[in-house]
């Protein structure tokens, strides 16, 4: 027995028209996961993006816009490569901070009888120590040795000492070679300075001696020790390298980052609003049931009336009962919420580290608010036309 | 010793406006009740009875005139201040019982209770006013429709004392039962009323005026006879 006689009205005119109470709240269901489950998704993503992005947030990356033609006739190539000369200049400019160059292309594979493509760079081994984790294992060696990414080795089975042929694998072709699995690296995941998860690296020689592009780069990594000196090395490469005309353009991972984290943040937000619109249908229907019951129960209205119900009582009641359709709707939708929003992020983001953490996990409680207040709101117009009613003629209804 | 009147009705006329014109339900109806007195206010159907019914009820006020009750001008009294007379000054009991069918027997007396002290019967008072009208409280426990109609009225007899209200105000309340169990209930207002309640009883069968000191007879919005 609940102490306010209003509440208990309310409860057994939702338990007598359980069916009916029971649709209506679904609709909430469907919001309240829909709202919970999709913020959930966005901020996990967001999550992960942001955090593989700045793990790499030491690291800028030095390119250049300007394209050269080389060769000629039917062999010209068109390329924006960092010549050597810029390599040395850019050394020169960040000091004790290690510069790192990076060849770059995309190549036909086959392993065993599998045909892919994969991007292949290719760089000093020595720089590997110093931004790739090498899982299992070892660092390039001899010059037909390799490291590939982690989604890579998982995609093709690869082990260590499993050969990859690189090239034109088309049949009697003749630029094929093979390298050698030496090591698998680390998942990293999202970062600009080197997508590796997909990539095979070689050596710098084994790269140049079958895709050419020798003292040219088409990449520069700077690993900056000091994260708060990154500015002042932007300007100072921007200031040497780019006085007269552009040259080179420097990229930092944290505008990068900034940029990425808006555009999840717009994502999250829009499909926060395809949620919303469920909670509108719902709100509709439970506006709908809420009339039904002000209809159904017109004499009901009228013997409460006058037999000395405030008009403030009877919308209380009316009140309620849309906040118990609220309740139970935005109860089991939280419920439904965790399950659902714990498989939806599982299944697109690939892990559930960030699935418990406040940003994300707030989402539940935050549909589940945003269900009952439209119950509440939805409630309010049958409330004020309940308790309007003019109670001579709302005991003459039957 | 004549005693001071509870209700006291001055020239009350009731003019419905409707488009096929205005209709006048009640016209100049004057009277007095006193406190403790059973009056019947008889009259066939049509002759503004149930006009006056609501009238007397607080449910609506005159459109002319001045309706007194508990020495209060009804037409003066805002909604709220209505709704506070029909709980604490005026016990209904109506033809079809009118309980509320959410709530058990125990539940529907209960009900004005609350109402008016805003908190549940912790003193049974609900239980001993049943037990005075004929409902034990293995009764007590049952919903409306599962009531008998003699049943349901007495319950709705108990709810309407609860709250000690000064005046009892009676429509048809034997309308829908048989005649055995419309006696029974007219005994119980009579002893009701013997023991100082004020009873209005609003009826159109004469048999029933016997049990009344006084009968007002309406005809066509107007008072054509009291006996």
């Amino acid at each position: 027995m609940f102490p306010d006689i209003f509440f208990e009205l309310s409860l057994r005119s939702v338990r007598i028209n359980f069916l009916r109470s029971i649709l209506a709240s679904i609709g909430i269901i469907i919001g309240v996961v829909a709202i919970s489950a999709m913020g959930m998704l966005g901020t996990n993503l967001t999550l992960m993006v942001k955090d593989q992005l700045s793990s790499n947030a030491n690291v800028l990356v030095v390119t250049t816009d300007v394209s050269k033609i080389s060769g000629s006739g039917q062999n010209a190539t068109l390329k924006a490569t960092v010549s050597d000369n810029q390599v040395r200049q850019i050394k020169q400019v960040v000091g004790t901070n290690r510069v790192i160059p990076l060849h770059r292309t995309q190549t036909n594979i086959k392993i065993g009888a599998d045909d892919g493509r994969a991007a292949i760079y290719g760089l000093n081994p020595d720089d590997v120590q110093y931004f790739l984790t090498i899982n299992e294992g070892n660092n390039i060696r001899g010059t037909e040795d390799a490291l590939v990414g982690a989604t890579l080795a998982q995609n093709f089975n690869l082990g260590i000492g499993n050969r990859i042929k690189i090239g034109n694998t088309s049949a009697g072709a003749k630029d094929v070679t093979t390298v050698r699995v030496a090591g698998i690296l680390a998942a990293r995941g999202f970062s600009p300075d080197m997508m590796a998860d997909s990539a095979i690296i070689t050596s710098d020689s084994f790269f140049t001696n079958h895709f050419g592009n020798e003292n040219e780069y088409n990449q520069v990594n700077i690993i900056v020790e000091d994260i708060d000196t990154m500015d002042s090395i932007i300007e100072a490469i921007n200031k040497r390298m780019n006085r007269q005309t552009q040259t080179v353009s420097v990229e930092d991972s944290r505008s990068r980052l900034n940029s990425i984290s808006q555009t999840f943040d717009t994502m999250t937000t829009f499909i926060l609003a395809i949620g919303g619109i469920s909670l509108v249908v719902a709100a509709v229907s439970i506006f709908n049931v809420m009339m039904m019951s002000v209809n159904d129960r017109i004499q009901e209205i009228g013997i409460l009336r006058s037999i000395g119900t405030e008009r403030a009582e009877i919308r209380r009641m009316f009140v309620y009962e849309a906040i118990i359709l609220g309740i139970i709707g935005a109860g089991v939708g939280g419920f439904m919420s965790l399950i659902i929003g714990y498989t939806v992020v599982n299944v697109f983001v690939g892990n559930t580290k960030y699935f418990f953490l406040p940003a994300s996990i707030a989402y539940v409680p935050y549909g589940m608010i945003i269900g009952i207040l439209v119950c509440l709101f939805s409630g309010l117009y049958p409330a004020w036309k309940a308790s309007n009613m003019d109670p001579i003629d709302a005991l003459r209804s039957e | 010793m004549e005693k001071t009147p509870i209700m006291q009705l001055i020239n009350v006329t009731k003019v419905y406006k409707l488009e096929s014109g205005d209709v006048v339900a009640l016209d100049n109806v004057s009277f007095d009740v006193r406190e403790g007195e059973f009056l019947a206010i008889m009259g066939a159907s049509g002759s503004g009875k149930s006009t006056l019914l609501n009238q007397l009820g607080i449910l609506d006020v005159p459109t002319s005139g001045e309706l007194s009750i508990d020495g209060k001008n009804v037409a003066k009294l805002n909604d709220l201040e209505r709704t506070h007379m029909r709980r604490d000054v005026i016990g209904y009991v109506f033809q079809k019982f009118y309980l509320i069918p959410l709530l058990t027997a125990y539940e529907n007396v209960e009900y004005p209770l609350i109402l008016k002290y805003k908190k549940r019967d912790k003193n049974k008072r609900a239980s001993h006013i049943l037990n005075e009208t004929g409902i034990d409280e293995t009764m007590a426990i049952h919903r409306p429709s599962q009531l008998s109609g003699g049943q349901q009225q007495r319950v709705a007899i108990a709810r309407a004392l609860v709250n000690e209200p000064k005046i009892l105000l009676c429509d048809e309340p034997t309308g829908n039962l048989d005649k055995k169990t419309g006696t029974q209930i007219m005994d119980l207002l009579v002893e009701l009323n013997k023991k100082g309640k004020t009873v209005i009883l609003v009826t159109h069968d004469p048999s029933l005026t016997r049990y009344a000191h006084r009968t007002i007879t309406l005809e066509d919005g107007r008072i054509a006879n009291v006996s």
